[in-house]
């Protein structure tokens, strides 16, 4: 019985450090890398494009020593959503109006247009949470921070807070796993209690009703520790000079260029197939 | 006059309170602390300990007077970043403190404040993790450190500041006692390597080891001397909400029947090593009567090779338990103890079905919880489980509320007022006073208190709590531990857990020790005690008591295997020098 382990349905930021060709890349040319990759396999418009994505995708997990079906069997778990969404596709998709049904049911027909449209759709999501597990196995929170916070640096120049909101995205990840163990911990108390947690029965509408009781200690404790947490930062100087530094030196080099413009091109050869 | 290292002239500080009146936290304190001491600050829960710390570097200002830090006045904004680096802070709840993703990171936070250029982080992060033996973790994220290895870890962000004090405020209430040492070993250290250290703790023998003890009492200082002459009145401490170290408490007794033992004992290996040889050869079985036979318990609560494996089946997967065996009898107290992270918790939950075994088995009372059809939520009912932090039980608004949420649930109506001051009385809260209390407001004693009587409130026959005395202050923790004595007199079965022998020496008649999710030891207390030699290679310490005894029989008195209360020794010194000349 699992009814208690919350933190089994956290996912996020599993990082796998297995030190290959890409996780040696400066984090900043990752994230280009895997963004325009994400962009182009979003707005690419045939069949031709997603299949280059997913072979570019393919080839990058290899480059990063993931283990194919480790990989694979994060698509798992969305495949029933995605398969209600291609079906509901297959019969609302756009067609020409002189297009024939390939089959008839009733009043339900099917089309050529519908059916590519309904793949088009199950492969394009396919390649997006392959390349999202790519870059969670192969960039660490840190890296990204860090990555991001230079990417950003720009726009700091422009008056917008970016060290601020690198920050608040570094203490929302710190608190993921934390809230999870959180709700778990008040569950149990009020199942202790007599409340209705884990109890080999019940029904959807009873199990959502459950979680409501659970919501108030979960703010409470959470801003009790947000507080904490915010006098243990002030007590560390956060915010007293202007001009905050980082341990990391990150180095451009060419390989990291390498592996930008390699993206470049294949989100242009994603997007040229797509026309 | 060069500038003392901490100056606070007439600090006086209230705590906002919205839309009532303030409450006054200080009331004029005045106190010089120069570089290089070694001060501890003690005081019952809300005396304004914290408070009066928070000043030290700025995060609280003072309403009226002046804190002044190397001579800059805290009231100055521009003087924050020095003083912060000059005064570092280590807090109570570990995980709060940490801000990054992974240890070296959280490490290079406060210097990456400063401003520094990243050679100069890079070896101060070296550095602090060097002293705080950290290295080999530098890049673990901080929820899958120890309780013990994120106190390090806060402290060596403070380290790579280059202080010149660190406050360390109730840093090792959380801590198991190997965690606990460990941070001791650190504050000496610092101390010798010239830092100003300041402790804040319930625990007195931390008190003892600074050369000079603060005695707050409702934020106005009561005394301010060495720990020698601090704890010279015993009347007086106890009257401040504070007690002796364990050491002394035991020394001024033995002195009853033991004149000679020297004054002012307070550490208990100067106690050991004081203990006198009887003054006459004692013929063994003289005096004292044979051993008893040590009965087992009767196995009301009855886990056997149970099992358990978190997360099974992911990469994170972790055994929890393996091979666990518990016997605690009816209407006794049952002790469960062990270190942070050697399933102490786990088992708990498993015995009112929170969790369910994945192996061996597990009965409680009347009920198999390895049968399928068992009634759980009746489990849980018969068995109660009282967490350690209050915090994650407490969800109701008022305290009568929270109490009654579980006769609530069972459909009590008409005697539900008296249910609630029932379980009110037992753990002695006063039911008008607190029954309209917000729970927010109280103190963590307090909270503690309306936790159990919660409990309570559902009359289970068995009562298990989770590190009971954990955080209180020295008053607090007897008044807790006489509200579980009066429950288990009223027929309760309890069962205790703890990473402290002593806390729960005096009222477990049984006990298991848990060591890495196996069972140590299982059995009467007596026979689980004189096993001292096993107790101690895993990093436990028999209670005090046990341990004066058995210097004491080694010194040639005739005095029993395992002593467990300091009645019982007493008694039996006495009998030794009653006793006819051999």
């Amino acid at each position: 019985m699992h009814n208690f382990e919350f933190l089994r349905m956290v996912n996020i930021g599993q990082y796998l450090p297995l030190n290959s060709l890409l996780h040696r890349l400066d984090a900043r040319a990752r994230i280009i890398l895997y963004l325009v990759i994400l962009m182009a396999a979003t707005f690419t418009a045939q069949p031709a494009g997603l299949f280059l994505a997913l072979l570019i995708v393919l080839v990058l997990l290899r480059i990063g020593r993931i283990p194919l079906n480790f990989a694979l069997r994060g698509l798992l778990p969305p495949l029933p959503f995605l398969l209600i969404l291609a079906v509901l596709q297959v019969f609302v998709s756009i067609r020409p109006p002189s297009a024939l049904p390939l089959f008839e049911f009733g009043i339900l027909k099917i089309y050529a247009s519908g059916l590519v449209s309904a793949g088009m759709l199950l492969l394009r999501f396919c390649v997006l949470i392959l390349t999202l597990s790519l870059s969670s196995f192969t960039l660490s929170t840190s890296e990204m921070i860090h990555g991001l916070e230079s990417l950003l640096s720009p726009f700091s120049r422009l008056g917008l807070p970016t060290h601020d909101l690198v920050m608040v995205l570094q203490v929302t990840i710190r608190f993921i796993p934390f809230l999870a163990m959180a709700a778990e911990r008040i569950a149990k108390a009020q199942a202790s209690r007599g409340a209705e947690w884990g109890v080999r029965k019940g029904n959807i509408f009873q199990r959502v009703r459950q979680v409501i009781p659970l919501i108030v200690p979960l703010f409470l404790t959470s801003l009790r520790r947000a507080e904490t947490m915010a006098l243990a930062m002030d007590a560390r100087a956060y915010g007293s000079t202007p001009q905050r530094t980082s341990m990391y030196t990150m180095q451009f080099q060419f390989k990291d260029a390498v592996a930008i413009i390699f993206g470049a091109v294949s989100a242009t050869a994603i997007l040229i197939l797509g026309i | 006059m060069t500038a003392a290292l901490i100056e606070i002239e007439d600090l006086w500080y209230s705590h906002p309170v919205r839309g009532g009146e303030a409450i006054p936290a200080l009331k004029g304190i005045n106190l010089r602390i120069e570089e290089g001491e070694y001060v501890a600050l003690i005081g019952a829960n809300g005396s304004g300990k914290t408070t009066l710390a928070r000043h030290l570097n700025a995060l609280l200002l003072p309403d009226r007077g002046v804190v002044r830090i190397h001579g800059m006045d805290t009231r100055e904004a521009r003087f924050h970043p020095q003083i912060r680096s000059l005064v570092g802070m280590v807090f109570q709840s570990p995980e709060d403190q940490l801000v990054a993703a992974i240890l070296e990171e959280d490490v290079a936070f406060g210097p990456e404040n400063l401003g520094l250029p990243p050679a100069e982080i890079r070896q101060r992060v070296e550095d602090a993790l060097e002293i705080t033996g950290l290295k080999e973790y530098r890049q673990r994220p901080p929820h899958l450190l120890s309780a013990g290895q994120m106190q390090r870890a806060a402290l060596a962000g403070v380290l790579a500041m280059r202080p010149r004090c660190v406050i360390f405020d109730e840093t090792t209430a959380m801590l198991d006692p190997a965690g606990r040492h460990m941070v001791r070993r650190l504050m000496r250290r610092l101390h010798e390597e010239g830092l100003t250290v300041i402790v804040i703790s319930h625990f007195m023998r931390e008190a003892v080891a600074a050369q000079r003890v603060i005695v707050l009492n409702k934020g106005e200082i009561a005394l301010d001397s060495t720990p020698q002459q601090v704890f010279s009145h015993p009347a007086d401490l106890w009257a401040l909400g504070l007690d002796l170290p364990l050491a002394g408490r035991l020394a001024i007794q033995l002195r009853e029947v033991l004149p000679d033992l020297p004054p002012n004992l307070l550490r208990s290996n100067d106690l050991i090593a004081a203990l006198p040889p009887p003054p006459f050869p004692v013929k063994a079985g003289g005096g004292s009567e044979p051993d008893r036979p040590v009965l087992p318990p009767n196995g009301f609560i009855r886990v056997d090779r149970l099992g358990h494996t978190y997360l099974a089946d992911t990469p994170l997967a972790y055994q929890a338990l393996e091979e666990v065996r518990l016997h605690a009898g009816e209407g006794k107290v049952h002790g469960l103890i062990g270190s942070t992270g050697s399933g102490k918790s786990t088992l708990l939950q498993h015995l009112n079905g929170l969790l369910l075994p994945q192996k061996g088995t597990v009965a409680v009372g009347p009920f198999d919880l390895n049968d399928p059809t068992t009634d759980l939520k009746a489990v849980r009912q018969f068995a109660g489980l009282v967490f350690q932090n209050p915090d994650y039980q407490l969800f109701e608004q008022y305290v009568g509320d929270e109490i009654a949420y579980a006769p609530r649930l069972k459909g009590e109506h008409d005697s539900l007022r008296e249910t609630v001051r029932m379980a009110m009385e037992m753990v002695g809260l006063d039911f008008e006073s607190f029954k309209d209390r917000l729970t927010f407001t109280l103190s963590g004693g307090e909270r503690r208190k309306v936790a159990l009587a919660s409990l309570i409130a559902m009359r289970p026959r068995v009562l298990l709590l989770d590190e009971p005395t954990a955080g209180l202050d020295p008053r607090s923790r007897s008044e807790t531990l006489r509200s579980l004595e009066n429950l288990r007199q009223q027929g309760l079965t309890l069962v205790l857990s703890s990473h402290h022998m002593e806390d729960i020496a005096e009222l477990s008649s049984s006990l298991t020790v848990l060591h890495r999710g196996r069972t140590l030891l299982d059995g009467a207390a007596e026979e689980v005690y004189s096993n001292v030699s096993l107790l101690e290679e895993h990093g436990l310490e028999a209670p005090l008591v046990t341990r004066a005894a058995a210097r004491l029989r080694e010194l040639g008195w005739d005095i029993p295997r395992c002593i467990l209360r300091i009645g019982d020794l007493i008694e039996h010194l006495r009998r030794n020098l009653e006793a006819p000349h051999a």
